[in-house]
């Protein structure tokens, strides 16, 4: 079974690196996020994979095959790495009924009718599309189209399954169903997987692991929840999810905690440091806003460490919770609570293990 | 879940095609330059040679140039050129411009039938039409008389420079009606609606937001205008020279073809100037332009929402769009139609005290029945060549991963700034030059068939690229990721779905390849006569009415295939796949 191996992949479109050294390795049966804003190198990551891109250095491995080495000149054509790939836009065919899409890929490896008859069978039946085998794509809806794509892309047994922002074209409640859809498919066939996307929440409910990407770096890799609790840096904190941040000067130390003086307020925060920060050191400390406390009055089971009063400067009801803009000082917080907060100052406790430290 | 292991099967791996598609797209490339940019090196050579190619011997000298520059009558025929290109440039735009706004922008009855109509004189044959306009225009034509002896009000003489700018006008003024009109329907009109909104009214809408938006548009139909207007050749021909007006390109085609003193030298280097004059006109215009801004696809959209009411204007605006088609193009056909059928045309005596079947008698005999019938071998066979030509190279070009792809588009739009005059000598000395090969091409009509084929190229590709952009580049890098090759990739999936681009191109070829006659007046002989290089030999021997039936043909096979292929085109656009 194959492992993705892709290494040092460098790309310019003009003066603009689309990606600079690109490295990162895909466990065989993994299902791997490339996760970024637009324009941050992960489709043209893709692309480099699927052979549509050529980039000018690295090398990508597909299980024992080298599929691309700029220095030894190798670039298997497109056609013959034999990757399955679903696109953004799904790309069925609009001329080929459902059961010529499938067929296609299957006639031009030259297999016997009655072998393509029981494939496409097989696959349609896989993806729950049997009923819908003689329909056009225009006759089919964007949830079905997807499917169709998606069984396109397996029904000649790829050995990798490469998926390009697929869900960005359906709408929000028919993409949570895919999202956990194609999620148990992969996991039911066990198929290495690369899958891109923009989204935070399909990245984290997903993958087995996700690359954060930027300007054609990866930022971080690891299991969704290293990344949304243990942040590398300032941008994957601010990308994955909603986040408060905290800029400060170390004022001291003592033991596991270290105390930060925030920059424009005279509040002190005092924070866990893993890393061993020393007196003096400017920090960033991001905390999540649903790890923030809000205290009901009389409430004292926080002590007083961490344990800020702030005003209330605007409510939001978004059902399953409040959000709340704070303002203590010159600092701004955002907090989730599901219960309402009444007047206009709220007591706020942030405990110290939501807090962690970024570059 | 439970997870069942993976296995990728070692299906037969996807075969490589037989030709590789790096060799096909090699030699799509090549065949492209060399046709197009290949006659004018001959062309280039015979211009700076002393004495014609076919003469043995020779070296090189400037002389035919210091003889063109000496002539007087050369500086002459391109000043009277100028001055006609500019006024017919000025007319064609306003006009265009005018009633493409009037039919996509505000709620003038019978608009839909008007976009229609207004596009047929430049797909009429344009030999053809000028006939019909001395028909009823000319000195002593039916409406001129009716309007001069009846009415007493005096109408321009069409054999001046501003008469036969105006009829070249009616010509082209579709190239600008169409630029405008796609860039209207392109255009969003919530701008409009929004200047609406802020206050101004209908007019200061057009003024303000409508006109100013329109002004790519203008300069790009202003300059094609321009540049295919120099290079007319069957108007000075039918309407100038014989009152004493040349154009450069009649210029050189007295030159050409004076029996006496024959010098091709002479007439290679005014093609080479009048080539050069294009050339700098079409980089003018690609500057001018960004690049979508040149294709622009033939074949109007359905119209918004009107959004300028006429209130009063609405009737007697319409009653003046009706007076031009009727006295611009309805009139013509008309008066073409009688000069067919009468033993002389003149409003002195009744036709029907003149009516004769001769003139079409005369059609299946000779040199009449031999132009009818290579012409339509020409029409049906460079057609379906062309086609499926410019639909590869349209492929190397756009979908390819091929090293020079981004040349050709320019080079196969380049013919379209080419005067026909200038690819005829082209491929007569290209022809010459090149042995056995050119000899077939140059003692069949497939030598004729070839120019007109390259010169008709730019129309096939500006209908192919707009449907070819269309079709999203991820179904083809589906097609390549599933196994299939470029080749495969391209026909199974790409072809089908330009079926309908590739139709209407068929289509238009077949018309233009059938109209055509400028490349030929260079390269017939006989036995390979083509209709309109045979109607401007007749014409000028004096022969008027066979040369009309001749026009009526025409005329006839156009409006036919037009009207059949637009039926089945629009069947196919509106129910086709949008992808």
């Amino acid at each position: 079974m194959p492992e993705i191996t892709v290494d040092g992949l460098v790309k310019s479109f003009g003066d603009q690196r689309a990606l600079d050294s690109v490295d990162f390795t895909v466990a065989d049966g993994e299902l791997f996020t490339l996760l970024g804003p637009s324009g941050c190198g992960k489709s043209t990551t893709l692309m480099s994979i699927a052979g549509f891109q050529h980039p000018e250095e690295g090398r990508i491995r597909v299980g024992d095959e080298t599929v691309f080495d700029a220095e030894k000149r190798i670039a298997l054509p497109a056609e013959h790495r034999n990757l399955g790939i679903v696109f953004q836009s799904y790309a069925v065919w609009p001329h080929m009924t459902v059961y010529e899409n499938l067929a296609f890929p299957l006639k031009v490896r030259r297999l016997k009718r009655g072998e393509i008859r029981s494939r496409i069978a097989k696959t349609l039946e896989l993806v729950e599309m049997t009923p819908y085998e003689k329909r056009y794509p225009h006759e089919l809806s964007g949830g079905q189209q997807q499917r169709v794509a998606l069984a396109r892309a397996l029904v000649y047994s790829p050995s990798v399954l490469l998926l390009d922002e697929p869900f960005s074209n359906l709408d929000a409640k028919l993409r949570i169903r895919a999202r956990s859809w194609v999620k148990d498919l992969q996991h039911q066939l066990g198929l290495t997987t690369i899958f891109v996307t923009h989204d935070q929440d399909e990245a984290l409910s997903m993958s087995d692991r996700v690359a954060v990407m930027r300007a054609g770096e990866i930022q971080q890799i690891g299991g969704p929840e290293d990344v949304y609790h243990r942040p590398s840096n300032r941008f994957v904190a601010e990308f994955v999810g909603r986040v408060n941040l905290f800029e400060g000067v170390v004022a001291g130390v003592d033991g596991g905690h270290a105390v930060l003086e925030l920059d424009g307020s005279p509040r002190r925060l005092t924070v866990p440091t893993a890393e061993g920060a020393r007196v003096s050191d400017r920090v960033t400390v991001v905390v999540r806003p649903e790890a923030m406390t809000l205290l009901a009055d009389g409430d004292t089971s926080a002590n007083g460490t961490n344990t800020w009063d702030v005003d209330v400067h605007s409510a939001a009801f978004l059902g399953d919770h409040y959000e709340y803009e704070l303002e203590a000082g010159a600092l701004n917080l955002i907090a989730q609570s599901s219960r309402p907060v009444d007047g206009s100052r709220v007591r706020v406790h942030i405990p110290e293990d939501a807090c962690s430290m970024v570059q | 879940m439970a997870t069942t292991s993976y296995t990728p099967e070692a299906l037969p791996r996807p075969r490589r095609s037989i030709v590789p598609a790096g060799v096909l797209q090699w030699l799509t490339w090549a065949l492209v330059v060399c046709l197009v940019l290949g006659p004018f090196l001959p062309l280039a050579y015979a211009s700076l040679r002393d004495r014609p190619l076919y003469e043995s011997g020779g070296v090189f000298t400037a002389q035919s140039y210091r003889e063109l520059f000496g002539d007087r009558a050369f500086w002459h025929a391109w000043w009277n050129t100028v001055q006609f290109a500019a006024l017919t440039t000025v007319m064609a735009v306003a006009l265009g411009a005018a009633v493409a706004i009037l039919c996509a922008r505000t709620d003038l009855p019978w608009r839909r039938t008007f976009t229609k109509f207004v596009l047929l004189p430049v797909l009429l044959p344009s030999l053809g039409m000028v006939l019909g306009w001395i028909a009823v225009w000319g000195e002593g034509g039916y409406v001129t008389s009716f309007f001069n002896q009846r009415l007493h009000i005096g109408v321009p003489a069409i054999n001046t420079i501003f008469g036969m700018a105006l009829v070249e006008a009616t010509r082209l003024m579709p190239i600008a009606f169409l630029t405008c009109q796609a860039a209207l329907v392109r255009a969003d009109s919530s701008l409009e609606d929004a200047a609406r909104s802020a206050g101004a009214t209908p007019l200061r809408v057009l003024r303000s937001i409508t006109i100013p938006m329109l002004r790519p548009a203008l300069l790009n139909s202003a300059t094609l205008i321009f540049t295919l207007s120099i290079a007319v050749l069957g108007i000075p021909l039918l309407l100038g020279v014989p009152n004493n007006i040349q154009f450069v390109s009649s210029y050189l085609y007295t030159l050409w073809t004076n029996a006496t003193s024959p010098d091709p030298g002479t007439v290679s280097a005014g093609a080479m100037l009048l080539l050069f004059a294009a050339t700098l006109l079409l980089v003018v215009r690609n500057r001018l332009l960004g690049a979508e801004e040149r294709f622009v696809s033939v074949g109007g959209k359905a119209s918004r929402v009107a959004l300028l009411s006429l209130g009063g204007w609405r009737w007697p605006l319409a009653a003046l769009i009706t007076a031009y088609l009727t006295f611009a193009t309805l009139l013509p056909i008309l008066g073409l139609a009688l000069m067919s059928f009468v033993v002389f045309l003149t409003p002195l005596i009744a036709p029907w005290d003149l009516l004769t079947w001769s003139h079409w008698q005369m059609l299946d005999d000779g040199i009449f029945r031999n132009s009818i019938q290579n012409s339509l071998i020409i029409a049906v066979v460079g057609a379906v060549l062309a086609t499926a030509f410019v639909t590869l190279a349209t492929l190397v070009a756009h979908r390819s991963p091929f090293r020079l792809r981004r040349t050709l588009p320019f080079v196969m739009l380049y013919p379209r700034a080419i005067p026909g005059i200038i690819i005829g000598i082209g491929f007569f000395w290209a022809f010459l030059l090149t042995g056995a090969l050119g000899d077939w091409f140059r003692n069949s009509i497939w030598g004729i068939m070839l120019a007109f084929c390259i010169r008709n190229l730019p129309l096939a590709y500006i209908v192919m690229y707009p449907t070819l952009a269309r079709i999203g580049e991820e179904l083809d890098r589906a097609g390549r990721a599933a196994g299939a090759g470029w080749w495969t990739t391209s026909r199974r999936i790409v072809l089908p779905l330009l079926r309908p681009a590739m139709f209407a191109a068929f289509i238009l070829l077949f018309v233009e390849l059938l109209n055509d006659y400028d490349p030929a007046v260079f390269l017939v002989k006989p036995g390979t006569e083509v209709m309109g290089a045979t109607m401007l030999s007749q014409f000028i021997q004096g022969a008027v009415g066979p040369v009309a039936a001749l026009a009526m043909v025409q005329v006839g096979l156009t409006v036919v295939v037009l009207a059949v292929g637009s039926r089945v085109f629009n069947i196919n656009t509106t129910g086709g796949h949008d992808a």
